[in-house]
């Protein structure tokens, strides 16, 4: 029988334009919605565009980068937000996992407790960032009454007027979220893993951790990239959960870049500045995934 | 209290040897530990939500919280429902009128985004799966990469354009811009999905003489249906979540905006607050309970390309 176009690289000319056809709709659209706006962003930053926005104003060249660049504000905003996407990163991945493998047990409730890990992942992120903003409030919080019984403090503490520990509070808000979702992720991943692998290995001798470092974590390796990069281009593109709880204060203590380009853009409209820093911020979350990637798999190349 | 003893052990011991291995008991109880300390940092936040919602404003000024309130009332759910503000200590927002009309909001816009994305992301996917073309794999590259443009680096050009149109502060404007992080979402997953059907039944059909798009609808649909549900709710999940296009394309007009607007106003009321917040987590965490198993599957397949 002759080679079926399904199943065999033997599509035809017409099979080929039926696929481009059935695809096209949503090509042009993203086109218009993604190309047409990230090129206008682009033409703003580099020009010197009236607060109106009505026209692009006069042609500056890299003027408003070299603004940006030479800014301390910037700086300190990225600071804020490197120090942001390392909490969140590290904190998120790493209990994330440890879920996984805790509900990767069976125990009695397992099921209930796998319900309870959609919960905080199904909540919209600037819910997230509303419960949390009251749970640690200085005045009716719930964190403050739990350290109050636990005997860590003596009085109510304003976590999110500290500027020592607003950042902190932020991300563990934000990685109250990703856990789940890195749990979720990291679990199906698990659920994968044959089970007389393991069986295997400890008939072998090998211990707990052994059988961790040298069976579970090799297999996890794709979901653990897959999850540690989206991590990475989560947390540098976050603003729900900071707009909601500290709006970037106090001061300039939370103030990550994406609250810092919403300011410039809508609180003071330097739209010229604030399309660069948008500009800039779209490399860095890209370059961030790439490096993330080339690390985690050249770390999964050596022998585990 | 004898059956439960007598049971509890059982299901116990069933669980551990279906593992392979008898558990000590040691390891048993450091798992129920991780188990607590799993619950607790899960339901922690929520139950202060949830008893915050239950309580009044002089409950909740008491220190320390009361974490098991003496008394409940649903005086914030009534007044949030009813919008009627004024003598609850509502100040000077009238969230309550708006909550409804907003849910309603993010309810329509959810809804016809899914409608509309799995319409057009299905057809893509599908082309893409089954009949590759030159290009092919430079878009679904793209649609990869697209997912790290920040929304806020493209949101300048869509309010001029939402303005000049007259569709600013309409659910036009954010069933248009959703498209943006939506249907790549959508693409990705329904690609992956069809990638995982068997091909048989389809070249059955195409030699009983069917066409291409009959083969679509009467085959592939139907054998689809799980994952265009997983993608469906992913979709909702993520209209109903989004905050920052909304925020500035719309007055307040779907839950996000609202709740945050209602938040910075100077004299708010948190109790209500809370049972608005309440009100709003429900659908899409029922939603994505309901459907969990298609959600999971759908989420990492899509996740991990």
């Amino acid at each position: 029988m002759a080679a079926s176009p399904l199943s065999s690289n033997a599509l035809t000319r017409d099979d080929r334009r039926f696929g481009f056809r059935l695809t096209a709709p949503a090509g042009i659209l993203l086109a218009v919605l993604l190309l047409v706006p990230t090129t206008l962003t682009i033409l703003y930053s580099l020009h010197d565009v009236p607060a109106n926005g009505r026209s692009l104003g006069p042609f500056v060249g890299l003027e408003n980068y070299t603004i940006v660049l030479g800014s301390s504000v910037f700086w300190r905003s990225a600071w804020v937000t490197f120090l942001f996407s390392v909490g969140f990163v590290v904190l998120s991945t790493l209990i994330g996992l440890a879920m996984a493998l805790l509900l990767n047990q069976p125990f009695i409730g397992r099921g209930l407790a796998r319900a309870l890990l959609i919960i905080p992942w199904a909540t919209p992120w600037l819910m997230i960032g509303i419960l949390w903003k009251w749970f640690a409030d200085g005045s009716v919080g719930g964190l403050n009454a739990v350290l109050l019984m636990l005997g860590a403090t003596t009085d109510y503490h304003d976590f999110l007027s500290d500027p020592n520990s607003a950042l902190a509070i932020t991300i563990v808000a934000a990685v109250w979220r990703q856990a789940s979702f890195a749990g979720i992720l990291l679990l199906a991943g698990l659920q994968t893993l044959p089970g007389d692998l393991n069986e295997a290995a400890s008939l072998d001798g090998a211990n707990l951790w052994q059988r961790f470092r040298n069976i579970t974590l090799p297999w996890l390796r794709p979901a653990l990239v897959t999850v540690t990069v989206l991590n990475v281009i989560y947390a540098f593109l976050q603003f729900d959960v900071i707009f909601a709880m500290t709006q970037g204060g106090p001061g300039d203590a939370t103030q990550v870049l994406s609250i810092l380009i919403y300011r410039q853009l809508f609180g003071v409209t330097q739209i010229g500045l604030g399309s660069a820093l948008a500009v800039i911020l779209g490399f860095v979350a890209l370059a961030g995934g790439l490096i993330t990637v080339k690390l985690l798999y050249a770390r999964g190349s050596q022998p585990a | 209290m004898t059956a439960l003893a007598s049971t509890a052990p059982r299901r116990l011991s069933k669980a551990a040897t279906a593992s392979g291995r008898q558990r000590s008991l040691v390891a048993s109880c450091v798992i129920y530990l991780c188990v607590a300390v799993f619950a607790i940092w899960i339901l922690l936040p929520v139950w202060y939500l949830v008893v915050s919602s239950l309580i009044t404003p002089a409950q909740l000024g008491v220190k320390p919280f009361p974490m098991m309130p003496g008394s409940i009332t649903f005086d914030n759910y009534l007044s949030v429902l009813t919008g009627s503000t004024g003598s609850k200590g509502f100040g000077s927002t009238d969230i309550g009128a708006r909550l409804l009309p907003a849910i309603g909001q993010s309810f329509f816009v959810s809804s016809v985004l899914v409608v509309l994305n799995l319409t057009i992301a299905g057809l893509a996917a599908y082309g893409l799966s089954r009949y590759p073309f030159r290009g092919s794999r430079l878009f679904e590259l793209s649609i990869i990469i697209s997912r790290v443009v920040p929304a806020i680096a493209i949101i300048g050009p869509f309010f001029v354009a939402f303005r000049v149109t007259g569709i600013l502060n309409t659910p036009w404007a954010l069933i248009i811009s959703y498209n943006v992080f939506t249907l790549p979402l959508a693409i990705m997953i329904l690609k992956n999905y069809f990638d995982q059907l068997p091909r048989e039944i389809e070249e059955a059909a195409k030699i009983d003489g069917a066409s291409r798009l009959q083969t679509l609808w009467i085959i592939v649909v139907p054998l689809a249906r799980p994952g265009l549900v997983a993608a469906g709710v992913l979709i909702f999940l993520e209209a109903w979540s989004e905050f920052f296009y909304s925020l500035v394309l719309t007055n307040q007009l779907t839950v996000p905006p609202l709740l945050a607007g209602f938040q910075s106003v100077q004299q708010f009321n948190w109790n209500a607050l809370a049972a608005a917040t309440v009100m709003s987590m429900i659908p899409p965490v029922v939603l994505v309970i309901i459907f969990q198993r298609h959600v999971v599957g759908a989420l990492t397949a899509g996740a991990v390309k």
